[in-house]
């Protein structure tokens, strides 16, 4: 990591972790002022993120397209844009912080653990294909996390607006109507994106590797993760699930994204392991 | 009874029941070792445990991707959706249809969960209303005594166009493997090549199309230029001459492509030119030989009954009296080489560019140190229809989902003495929402 790449990561990484104390707050102690305060942590922490890019990108000439960490610091980065822009079209939406601020903690803790070293660009990576795949994979990433945080929303508020005396922290928040919709929504803008990365994926491994599917196990679970989410608006537009079933549904896929940026290797390598291959 | 099967085999429970088993076939295929994907141990892992394997494999299960379960899958899944897509088209023409007998009472419209009425300002009458409803690209039919306006109105066509997209994935698919030529080949700066399928490597085999021939074609590789920055090979330039004698260059992301052939770079080697000299001088062998030595393994070669194994340094120092390379760029390029006879050292040495190795009596002079590069070659017929659905699969996406249909019915009328916009609003897909941009929409319309 470069110098004020570290620092400016620290920074962001305390703010989140405050913000996210802030929300927990605000919901335990059923105070829904601290919402606006939660928010403006949480930009404070986007800038830094942000920075702490700008240096990566002084120190190694290019933008951090690959590697886990680089993952983490991107990911991070359009998942936390994501909840500040619809944060800021509509303050109703500020509290998906909720949900999106913990899993970036968790993604950045786990980022800090891969090595970051700072590597020139690798030649596979200088390719028009490459800048549309990851960007899209990062657009749709940010989106299904807002569709999970929209979940974890609805699921709180839900049980919630199901007692005698309803915590005043989630008034704040959408009706439930406008929560699943929103739900569906985000799936749909991840799915459409989700859609753009596969193909141009496929078009970048035929330059790259000379075949456009190769069932090499990112691409294995991208599919399976791009099915999940599929099986998910048919569930919606033909079978009619929504609310709890569809915010249910839409914190669970999440975890086929998480592990096709994160995990595969740990599927694959355990399964060698389990398997006694090699 | 056949009813009954074409009922189940057409019915959307069906669809979701694929897709599920898809998935889960995908992933324990993630799961248990594939061949493809890890052949050299698959075979030591049979000998390992035969009886596991063995069971596995009866299944499909270590060759998923081409097992009978997962064709038969998708063989279902696109009867699934035909059929689906052929009953519902009557569904699809039912809702881009559009006609005056639309035009209905917004008050009591049944299906249009959005009712509202909004009080016309002076100065704005009903027609200029629903002028302004135009501009935002509804198309309205019938005035302002009582509209149907629909935006949209055509994006259920894409629900069909993405899902047939899947078929022309398929076929582009479909065709691609069974046109399919692959073989590798190994080229050192030049070096000519004209299709020769004896002259592709022997290992991987060479996988023959099902139908059509290998393909014919001729290259000469003019020149190689690899790039490294310290450990990470940031870039490499091909220069190739085609039979015409036009030049093409190839890079890691940009391969040659001729008609439904291309050249994929995949490795660099080192290829030195020696020449092995007897203790009169004389010639025994001259010899180009492609090392595969960029890994900092060892490669071995034979000249003249002797055993050579090369060890290269591309940046060559001594590092605490040993043998090392300070970066992987080629700054210094030495080979160390080991000789032996029968098993036995002979002898062993640095050889740089230009250099000799002297051993029992005979010399080994390095004339020349070049690059090889290996091919990946590949020739498949089906990608512009496999692009093609990927085109059609992302359009389709998108103007489904973000151009979905919203109607409005609606009517200007007098209401407690004032003129009021009545209307009726139902949108595709969301409903809490819609009401949201209906509102907005009529407040800018009438504001
Ligand atoms: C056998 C296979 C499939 C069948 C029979 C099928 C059928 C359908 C049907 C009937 C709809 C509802 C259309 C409507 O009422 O508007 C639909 C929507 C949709 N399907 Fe599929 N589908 C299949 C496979 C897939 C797959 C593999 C995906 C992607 C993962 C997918 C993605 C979608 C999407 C995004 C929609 C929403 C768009 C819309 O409403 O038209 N479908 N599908």
């Amino acid at each position: 990591m470069a110098y004020w790449e570290t620092i400016f990561y620290w920074v962001a990484l305390v703010a989140y972790s405050l913000a996210a104390g802030g929300c927990i707050y605000s919901f335990v102690f059923k105070n829904p002022r601290v919402m606006p305060k939660i928010t403006l942590l949480t930009a404070v922490g986007f800038v830094a993120v942000t920075l702490a890019i700008v240096a990566r990108f002084n120190a190694t000439g290019h933008l951090p397209w690959s590697g886990h960490y680089e993952y983490v610091l991107m990911g991070g980065w359009f998942i936390i844009a994501g909840t500040l822009f619809v944060g800021w079209q509509n303050k109703s939406l500020q509290g998906l912080a909720v949900g999106t601020l913990p899993l970036v903690i968790i993604m950045m803790g786990y980022g800090y653990m891969q090595s970051p070293g700072l590597t020139p660009m690798a030649a596979s990576l200088k390719t028009i294909w490459l800048y549309i795949h990851v960007y899209f994979a990062w657009l749709s990433f940010g989106a299904y996390s807002l569709a999970m945080a929209a979940g974890v929303l609805y699921l709180l508020k839900q049980k919630s607006d199901a007692l005698a005396v309803p915590n005043p922290a989630y008034d704040r928040f959408p009706t439930l109507g406008r929560l699943d919709e929103l739900i569906f929504r985000y799936v749909v803008f991840g799915f459409i994106t989700d859609t753009i990365m596969i193909c141009a994926g496929a078009i970048w491994a035929k330059d790259l590797w000379g075949s456009y599917w190769a069932w090499d196990p990112v691409e294995t679970w991208s599919l399976i993760s791009w099915l999940v989410y599929g099986i998910t608006i048919h569930l919606r537009v033909t079978f009619g699930w929504r609310e709890k079933r569809l915010a249910w549904l839409a914190v669970a896929a999440l975890s086929t994204v998480i592990i096709s940026f994160f995990g595969v290797n740990l599927v694959v390598n355990t399964s060698l392991h389990v398997f006694q291959v090699r | 009874m056949i009813n009954k099967v074409i009922k189940y085999l057409s019915s959307l429970r069906f669809t979701i029941l694929l897709i599920c088993l898809l998935g889960l076939m995908f992933i324990i295929g993630l799961w248990v070792p594939q061949v493809r994907l890890v052949k050299d141990i698959y075979i030591e892992w049979y000998k390992h445990s035969p009886r596991l394997v063995e069971f596995l494999d009866a299944f499909g299960l270590t060759s998923i991707y081409t097992s009978p379960i997962t064709i038969a899958l998708w063989a279902l899944f696109f009867i699934n959706l035909a059929l689906v897509l052929w009953q519902r088209m009557p569904l699809v023409r039912h809702r881009i249809a559009i006609s005056d007998a639309k035009i209905t009472d917004p008050d009591r419209a049944a299906g249009y969960p959005f009712k509202s009425s909004f009080p016309l300002p002076e100065g704005l009458d009903g027609e200029s209303a629903v002028a302004r409803l135009r501009g935002r690209r509804y198309t309205v039919l019938g005035d302002a005594t009582g509209f149907y306006a629909v935006k949209n109105r055509l994006s259920p066509i894409a629900f069909v166009l993405f899902h047939v997209s899947f078929y022309l994935i398929l076929l582009g698919g479909l065709i691609s493997v069974y046109t399919e030529f692959i073989g590798y080949v190994d080229l050192a700066q030049g070096e000519s090549f004209h299709g020769e399928l004896s002259r592709y490597n022997a290992s991987p085999s060479v996988k023959l199309p099902a139908f059509g021939s290998p393909p014919g074609v001729s290259i000469t590789v003019s020149n190689i230029v690899p790039q490294v920055v310290q450990n990470t090979p940031t870039g490499i330039s091909v220069m190739l001459l085609d039979g015409q004698g036009r030049a093409h260059e190839v890079g890691i992301n940009t391969p040659y492509s001729t008609g439904p052939t291309s050249f994929v770079f995949k490795h660099l080697g080192m290829a030195p030119h020696f020449v092995l000299k007897d203790a009169t001088g004389k010639v025994i062998e001259n010899t180009l030989v492609k090392l595969d030595v960029l890994t900092r393994k060892p490669d071995k070669f034979n000249l003249a009954g002797y055993t050579f194994t090369a060890t290269f340094y591309p940046d060559y120092v001594m590092d605490n009296g040993k043998r090392a390379t300070r970066s992987m760029e080629f700054n210094n390029p030495v080979f160390f080489i080991v000789v032996e006879r029968e098993g036995k050292k002979v002898a062993d040495g640095l050889v740089p560019k230009n250099g000799v190795l002297e051993f029992a009596g005979n010399r080994l002079e390095m004339e020349e140190l070049r690059y090889w590069v290996r091919f990946y070659v590949i020739a498949q017929r089906g990608l512009p229809i496999l692009y093609l659905g990927f085109a059609v699969a992302c359009i389709a996406v998108i103007w489904r989902m973000i151009f979905y249909k919203r109607e409005i019915l609606g009517a200007v009328r007098e209401k407690d003495g004032e003129r009021r916009l009545v209307v009726a609003g139902r949108s595709e897909y969301y409903k809490s929402l819609a009401e949201d941009e209906f509102t907005k929409l009529f407040s800018k319309i009438v504001g």
